[in-house]
C-alpha cells in the first residue's frame, strides 16, 4: 500500500473524527405538539443532589393527574449544551430549568417559550407568592417565562472570624475604606487578605458585580445589557474599574490566586485553614464548608452584606448573585394545563419544606415560616432577610448575558485583575459584546 | 445438508494442504475492493460526511436553535480579525514543537534502555508505563491538585515555585501542560521504541563490536539510524496529539489565564459549546482539519518516509 496515501488519509481522518463529532446530534427544524409523546409531560432539570425533592414532587402530582410528569436530569456540567441542542426538535423537555434571564433570551427570541401571563391570570398566586427581585428576572420584554424552583444564592462577604480577631479587626467591614483598612492589617498578620479562586473566573467576576453596583447603581449594567455600550466607558465605570484596581494593587488577593480554584476546593480550605481573612462568595459556600469542615462552618465562618462604597449611587443593600433558578415552559408542550397544575407546587409549603430541609432556600413568602427547620436558621434567616430586603437583586453578569458572550465577560474580568489589561482594555472588551 | 457441508469443508482444506506454495502467492496479488468496503463505510460516515457538513457550517450562522442561516464569508472574516484564532495557531504550533522536542529524547532513551537484558528492567519498565493506563481527565485532575499554589508541590517547595502562581502566568501555565503532556505520552512513545529497538538485528552490534565500536557509538551509528522510521512514526502522532490536545487544557487551565493557552482544538470547542457559535466553530475545524494536512504532508516529504521500504536498511 502506498504509504504517502495512508499517512495522510490516517491524519486527516483522525483529526476530523475528532471535528466531525461537533456535529453530532445536529437536527433543529421545528417541532408541534402532536408529534409529542402521549399522556407524558416531560420535565428536564439540572442533575445534583436538589434532584430527591423534585422526584418527591413528581411522585405527588402523578397520584392525582393521568398525564404523567417525567424528570429527566442532565448531569450539572452539560446541562446549558444540552439543553440548547434539544430545545429545538421533537424531544425538547416540556418543562426546563434555568437560570432566567440570559439563559432563556435566547430560546425567547427563537419563540420557543410560553409566556406564562395566561397562568398567572388564572392563579395570580404564581406571582404573588414569589419575592418580587426574584420573579422579575425571568421576565422579558414584559412577559413572564419562569417560575422560581429550588433556592436563592445571593453573593456575600464570608469571613474567617478567628483569623479577623487575630489581626485586629472587630466588625466585617461595612463600608469600602474599612475594607481596605482590613486589608492592611491582614497582610500586617501574614495571611492573604482575601481568598479568590481566580482559575475559575466567575469569582473574579463577583467583584465586578459588586463595585459596579455599588459606585454606578443597578442602571449602568442594565443600560449596557440593553445594548447601550457607551456607558462602559462613563466616568462611573472608570471610577468602579478604579476601585478595583486600587484593591489589586494594595495585595488583597495575594500573588497567586490566577492558580487557584473555588471549585477544587482550593480558596475555601484557605479560608478556613485560616490562611485567609474573606471570600466573597455565592451562599452556596456554607455548605461546601459544612461538607468538608463542619466545625468551621458552624462555629468561626462568618459573613456580611458587601460593603458600602461612600459616595456611590448603588442602594448598599443592592444583592448579586443567582437570583435563583427556574421552571419555563416550552411553547409546544402538548399539555399546557397539566404544565401549569405541576407549576402550583413550586409554592407549596411541602415544596418550599423539602427545599429548606436539603439547605435550598426558596424565596416564595411563606418560606419565612419554616426557616426554622433550616439546618441553620440563623443563616437561612439572615439570607431570606437579605434577599426580601433587597432594592435590587441583580443577576450574575454572565447569565444575565446569553451564553455566547461568557467567555468574553470571563477573559475580561480574569485579565483586568492579572493585569494584563487595563481600564481601556476592560472597557474594550465590555463594549465588543 | 450434510454432505454439502462436509464438502465444503473438504474443499479448501484439502486443497490447501496438497498444494501448500498456493495459498502463499494467492494472498501477495492486490485484495478485493469487497476489503476495503467496512473501513470505507466507517471512514466515510464517521469522518467524510461530517467534514462536508463541518464545511457547510462554516458558512452559516447557527446557534443550535431554529435552522443554519447562510450568511457567506463572515465567519471568515470574523475569525481572519480575530487576533486569538492566530494567537492559538502559535500555541497549537508551540505545544507541537515543545512536545516533540521533550518526548522525543526522552523515549528513545527509556525506549531502548528497556529493550536490552538489565536486572530489573521489567519492574521498573512496568512502573514507567503507568501513566499510559490513566485517562487524561484522571490525570488532569490529579496534576491540578499537586500543582495547587498553596496545599500542593508548590506550597511545600517555595524555593523552587516562588509563590505557587504556575498556572496564573503564561510560560507556568505552558510549562505545566508540557510537562504533563510529556509525563503522560512519553511512556507510550517509550513502548514503541523499545519494540523497535528490539528489533535491530543483533549482527550489527556484533559487527561494531569486532570494529572497535563503544556503547555510545553504537547508539549513535547504529540504534538511532535504525529506528528512523520509528521516530517518524512517534513524531506524527505526537504532532496529531499536540493539535488536538483537548481535555488537558481544558481540565488544567480553562484555556487561562485569560487566553494564554487557548489553543485551537480547545478555541473550537468554546467558540461551539459555550459561546454557541457553531459556524465560527466550524470554520475553526476546518482551519484544523488544513493545518493538520500541511503538517503531515510536510513531515512526510522532508522525511523521506514515502520512499523508504523497510527499516532494515543496510543489511
Amino acid at each position: 500500500m502506498n504509504n504517502r496515501t495512508w499517512m495522510s488519509r490516517g491524519l486527516a481522518g483522525t483529526a476530523v473524527m475528532m471535528l466531525g463529532l461537533t456535529l453530532a446530534g445536529c437536527g433543529g427544524g421545528s417541532s408541534d405538539a402532536s408529534s409529542r409523546p402521549e399522556n407524558e409531560l416531560h420535565v428536564t432539570v439540572y442533575g445534583d443532589a436538589s434532584n430527591k425533592v423534585e422526584e418527591a414532587m413528581v411522585a405527588k402530582f402523578n397520584e392525582t393527574s393521568d398525564v404523567k410528569v417525567v424528570l429527566d436530569t442532565i448531569p450539572g456540567a452539560d446541562y446549558q449544551t444540552k439543553l440548547q441542542t434539544i430545545i429545538d426538535t421533537d424531544s425538547a423537555p416540556d418543562v426546563f430549568f434555568n437560570w432566567g434571564g440570559g439563559s432563556i433570551a435566547n430560546f425567547v427570541k427563537a419563540d420557543l417559550l410560553l409566556p406564562l401571563d395566561d397562568f398567572i391570570e388564572e392563579d395570580p398566586q404564581l406571582k404573588d407568592a414569589f419575592l418580587p427581585s426574584v420573579f422579575e428576572t425571568a421576565e422579558i420584554d414584559g412577559k413572564s417565562y419562569g417560575i422560581p424552583m429550588r433556592g436563592t444564592q445571593p453573593v456575600m462577604l464570608f469571613n474567617n472570624s478567628e483569623v479577623l480577631k487575630q489581626a485586629g479587626i472587630d466588625a466585617p467591614p461595612a463600608t469600602w475604606d474599612e475594607l481596605l483598612d482590613a486589608v492592611e492589617k491582614l497582610k500586617a498578620a501574614g495571611v492573604t487578605p482575601i481568598a479568590l479562586g481566580g482559575a475559575d473566573q466567575w469569582p473574579t467576576q463577583m467583584w465586578f458585580q459588586y463595585v459596579f453596583d455599588r459606585v454606578a447603581g443597578e442602571g449602568l449594567f442594565q443600560a449596557a445589557l440593553d445594548g447601550d455600550t457607551e456607558v462602559w466607558d462613563s466616568e462611573e465605570s472608570r471610577e468602579a474599574l478604579g476601585k478595583l484596581r486600587e484593591l489589586i494593587d494594595a495585595g488583597a488577593f495575594g500573588t497567586n490566586f490566577d492558580s487557584v480554584k473555588f471549585t477544587d476546593g482550593g480558596s475555601p480550605t484557605l479560608l478556613s485553614s485560616g490562611r485567609a481573612g474573606f471570600e466573597l462568595m455565592g451562599s452556596w459556600a456554607y455548605a461546601t464548608h459544612l461538607d468538608a469542615n463542619p466545625e468551621f462552618a458552624e462555629n468561626v465562618l462568618g459573613y456580611s452584606e458587601f460593603p458600602e462604597i461612600e459616595g456611590g449611587k448603588g442602594d448598599p443593600h443592592n444583592l448579586a448573585g443567582n437570583t435563583n433558578n427556574f421552571y419555563s415552559v416550552h411553547k409546544d408542550t402538548r399539555y399546557p394545563e397539566e404544565a401549569a397544575e405541576f407549576l402550583k407546587l413550586m409554592y407549596s409549603d411541602e415544596f418550599v419544606q423539602e427545599q429548606i430541609a436539603i439547605g435550598n432556600l426558596p424565596t416564595t413568602t411563606n418560606t419565612v415560616e419554616f426557616l426554622d427547620q433550616a439546618s441553620n436558621p440563623e443563616y437561612a434567616k439572615y439570607q431570606f432577610d437579605l434577599v426580601k430586603d433587597a432594592p435590587h437583586f441583580q443577576l450574575s453578569w454572565d447569565q444575565a448575558y446569553p451564553p455566547e458572550a461568557r467567555v468574553t465577560i470571563h477573559t475580561a474580568v480574569s485579565q483586568f485583575f492579572s493585569g494584563k489589561i487595563d481600564e481601556d482594555g476592560f472597557i474594550k472588551a465590555m463594549q465588543g459584546l | 445438508m450434510t454432505t454439502l457441508a462436509t464438502r465444503r469443508q473438504a474443499g479448501p482444506g484439502g486443497s490447501t494442504a496438497s498444494h501448500p506454495a498456493r495459498s502463499g502467492t494467492s494472498s501477495v496479488g492486490r485484495p478485493g475492493f469487497a476489503w476495503a468496503l467496512p473501513a470505507t463505510i466507517f471512514f466515510a460516515l464517521f469522518a467524510l460526511v461530517p467534514l462536508a457538513a463541518v464545511a457547510v457550517l462554516s458558512f452559516t450562522s447557527w446557534s443550535g436553535l431554529g435552522d443554519p442561516e447562510f450568511v457567506g464569508l463572515e465567519n471568515w472574516e470574523t475569525l481572519i480579525a480575530d487576533p486569538v484564532m492566530l494567537q492559538s495557531l502559535w500555541l497549537s504550533l508551540l505545544f507541537i514543537v515543545l512536545g516533540v522536542v521533550t518526548q522525543t529524547p526522552l523515549s528513545i532513551l527509556l525506549g531502548v534502555w528497556a529493550a536490552g537484558h538489565q536486572r530489573n528492567r521489567a519492574v521498573l519498565s512496568a512502573i514507567y508505563f503507568i501513566p499510559l493506563l490513566l485517562s487524561s481527565a484522571a490525570i488532569s485532575v490529579l496534576w491540578r491538585a499537586l500543582l495547587d499554589p498553596n496545599f500542593g508541590l508548590p506550597g511545600q517547595l517555595p524555593w523552587l515555585f516562588g509563590d505557587g502562581n504556575l498556572l496564573g502566568t503564561q510560560a507556568g501555565a505552558i510549562g505545566v501542560l508540557i510537562f504533563v503532556g510529556m509525563w503522560q505520552f512519553t511512556p507510550f512513545h517509550t513502548l514503541i521504541y523499545q519494540g523497535a529497538a528490539k528489533g535491530i538485528p543483533t549482527v550489527l552490534y556484533q559487527a561494531a563490536s569486532i570494529d572497535g565500536a563503544g556503547m555510545v557509538r553504537q547508539f549513535f551509528s547504529i540504534t538511532l539510524p535504525q529506528l528512523r522510521n520509528t521516530a517518524i512514526t512517534s513524531i506524527i502522532l505526537m504532532v496529531v496529539g499536540g493539535l488536538t490536545t483537548f481535555e488537558t487544557v481544558l481540565i488544567l487551565t480553562d484555556g487561562g489565564p485569560g487566553t494564554d493557552t487557548t489553543i485551537t482544538a480547545f478555541y473550537m470547542y468554546q467558540e461551539a459549546f459555550q459561546s454557541f457559535d457553531f459556524g465560527v466553530g466550524s470554520a475553526i475545524a476546518l482551519v484544523l482539519v488544513v493545518v493538520a494536512t500541511l503538517i503531515s504532508l510536510v513531515v512526510v516529504k522532508v522525511s523521506g518516509y514515502d520512499k523508504m521500504n523497510s527499516s532494515l536498511e543496510g543489511l
